[in-house]
């Protein structure tokens, strides 16, 4: 009996046995220019040679699971004799689905898992929780966590006591991966080179040179700056697949400031797009989405919850998902919230060591706590009760019975 | 008011602009600006490469017969499976349920004014274009501006 651990993301699949490491695979398939008859499907990504206008086609539209053709085709590369090599019979899967997730679509994914892959037993679970699992593991004193999973669709603000997520306090903030991306495609395009159909590219772009400003206006007037006083500007050598198989920021001891590069190389420079992408995720009004940003929201969430669990929220912040990778991001937004909560409630941000794997990491430890069982649906249950089920089995308390209940029960939860 | 109206179009002769500058009212900017930004939420700006394939010559084989349609594990599985994110959501009903749910979840407007940036090169902008609404840093930006994108796309 094996534990197949799925954190099916709309950009990344991580996936692993429970009693292994996990793989981070893109959960999509791809079309290039130069084999134009070949879809290939997730990892075979690395068999294309000439990334340059690649297609990408996603089962996911705006963070849930709308096209079965594609994502079907993605699981069956994934479980099949290739990678993962999945026992149906003998397996159980956890995987994740988005937040409020559609009853249509957790239908067709029960309808999926059980009648056509035929998996033993699964449970369908929030990415989330399984990340505030894998920090009370941690941290087995704290009561209440709040997770902020920022990813390729958009950031979720969630608060959890203990494994309970508290649904009035969910926010979702539209802003993610993919816009990010397609922002700094359009401003590239505009300002230097037609770059909207290199979303491979410029994505790779994105990763290596932004990062989140600690101080906004500040870093504006030094990327104003000419030559070498403009200490945010950096070159940007674009790959030609063939002599240059990936792009790569030039070392600042490289840059020829004045003049032209004798080489032949096509170069970006980027300056103000640097930290001006992602501060889309602290200010999405800068792009004229009528939205908080990442500070703003996190306080208005935690300010809908009971007074008392204020201070246990702003503790315990924890940070997933891809956008978390830009450097001073963490930084950042300890400081804004420092800024907006009370002066006498203590603020605590922590990014793990691999913000992407985290939940997946949340959903190892869980296939091997002793609750596991409890939750998970058998095929048989699913095959007798159907559509009784399709929600998470085992239904716990409401929320508002949730707080006195953990306080009574306090000793009990922490042995 | 001279601004009222849906796409209704003001046209203002100036001493500095020879020619005539159209101002486009509230109704087409907030437009423009929605075009924009589901712009940003496509997966690609491309072509499918597999569409673009020219058709098949005349050498090509085609069927003699109409094959026997195979049932699949229920055609109509296919058919569920392949909505689209706006019918899915409709079909949820949402404002018939009970908050909170997907709709109630989304962050509200921010308290704070907007930061406002140069459509140009991205630094921070002082200015107005009076016929779009976009925003400029200097003379040299809103040249660039009127030159390329000021009125394009207009809807």
């Amino acid at each position: 009996m094996a534990t197949l651990v799925l954190d099916n993301g709309a950009y990344w699949a991580k996936i692993g046995y429970s009693q292994d490491k996990v793989s981070v695979i893109p959960n999509c398939q791809f079309r290039s220019k130069t084999s134009r008859l070949k879809t290939f499907t997730a990892n075979q990504l690395d068999e294309i040679k000439d990334p340059s206008g690649l297609f990408y086609i996603l089962p996911f539209q705006k963070g849930y699971l709308v096209n079965w053709d594609v994502q079907r085709k993605v699981w069956d590369h994934l479980f099949g004799k290739e990678m993962f090599k999945v026992e149906f019979p003998d397996t159980s899967i956890i995987i994740t689905e988005p937040y409020f997730n559609f009853s249509s679509i957790q239908e067709s994914m029960n309808e999926i898992l059980f009648e056509e892959y035929q998996f033993q037993s699964a449970l369908r679970i929030n990415a989330g929780s399984l990340g505030a699992h894998r920090y009370f593991t941690t941290k087995p004193s704290e009561l209440c966590c709040l997770v902020v999973d920022s990813g390729f669709s958009f950031t979720h603000i969630v608060p959890y006591c203990r494994s309970k997520k508290l649904k009035e306090g969910i926010r979702r903030i539209n802003v993610g991966g993919k816009l990010l991306t397609n922002h700094l495609k359009e401003i590239i395009s505009y300002r230097q080179l037609h770059v909207m159909d290199e979303t491979y590219v410029i994505n790779q772009v994105k990763e290596d040179v932004c990062y989140v400003s600690q101080q906004f206006y500040k870093d504006m007037e030094i990327a104003q700056m000419k030559g070498e006083e403009n200490t945010v500007m950096r070159d940007y050598v674009l790959p030609d697949f063939s002599a240059i198989k990936k792009g790569f920021c030039k070392p600042r001891e490289e840059m020829v400031f004045s003049g032209k590069y004798k080489t032949g190389e096509q170069t970006l420079q980027l300056a103000n797009e640097r930290f001006a992408v992602p501060e889309m995720l602290f200010h999405p009004s800068d792009i004229g989405i009528q939205e908080m940003g990442i500070p703003e929201t996190i306080a208005d969430a935690v300010q809908s919850l009971p007074e008392e669990m204020h201070p246990h929220f702003y503790q315990n912040i924890v940070l997933t998902g891809g956008n978390s990778l830009f450097p001073g991001f963490r930084e950042r937004l300890e400081a804004e919230l420092r800024s907006l909560v009370p002066a006498h409630l203590p603020v605590n941000v922590f990014l793990p060591e691999n913000p992407v794997c985290y939940s997946w990491e949340g959903g190892k430890l869980l296939a091997h706590s002793p609750d596991y069982d409890e939750m998970v649906v058998m095929r048989e249950d699913y095959e007798e009760n159907g559509h009784i089920i399709s929600g998470s089995p085992r239904q716990p308390a409401p929320a508002a019975a949730g707080w006195s209940h953990y306080q009574r029960n306090r000793r009990s939860i922490l042995h | 008011s001279p601004l009222g109206g849906s796409g209704q179009v003001w046209i203002i002769r100036s001493g500095s602009d020879a020619g005539q500058r159209r101002v486009l009212d509230e109704a087409t900017r907030q437009r423009r600006l929605t075009r924009q930004l589901e712009a940003l939420e496509k997966d690609n700006f491309q072509d499918d490469p597999l569409s673009s394939l020219p058709p098949p010559g005349p050498t090509a084989r085609l069927p003699a017969f109409k094959k026997k349609r195979r049932k699949t594990r229920g055609d109509h599985f296919k058919q569920r499976f392949r909505k689209n994110f706006t019918t899915l959501l409709e079909e949820e009903n949402l404002s018939e349920r009970a908050e909170p749910n997907y709709l109630s979840a989304a962050a509200p407007p921010s308290s704070l004014p907007p930061r406002l940036f140069c459509c140009v090169c991205g630094f921070p902008s002082h200015y107005t274009c009076t016929t779009c609404g976009g925003r400029y840093c200097s003379s040299r930006c809103l040249l660039t501006h009127r030159e390329t994108r000021c009125l394009k796309w207009t809807l």
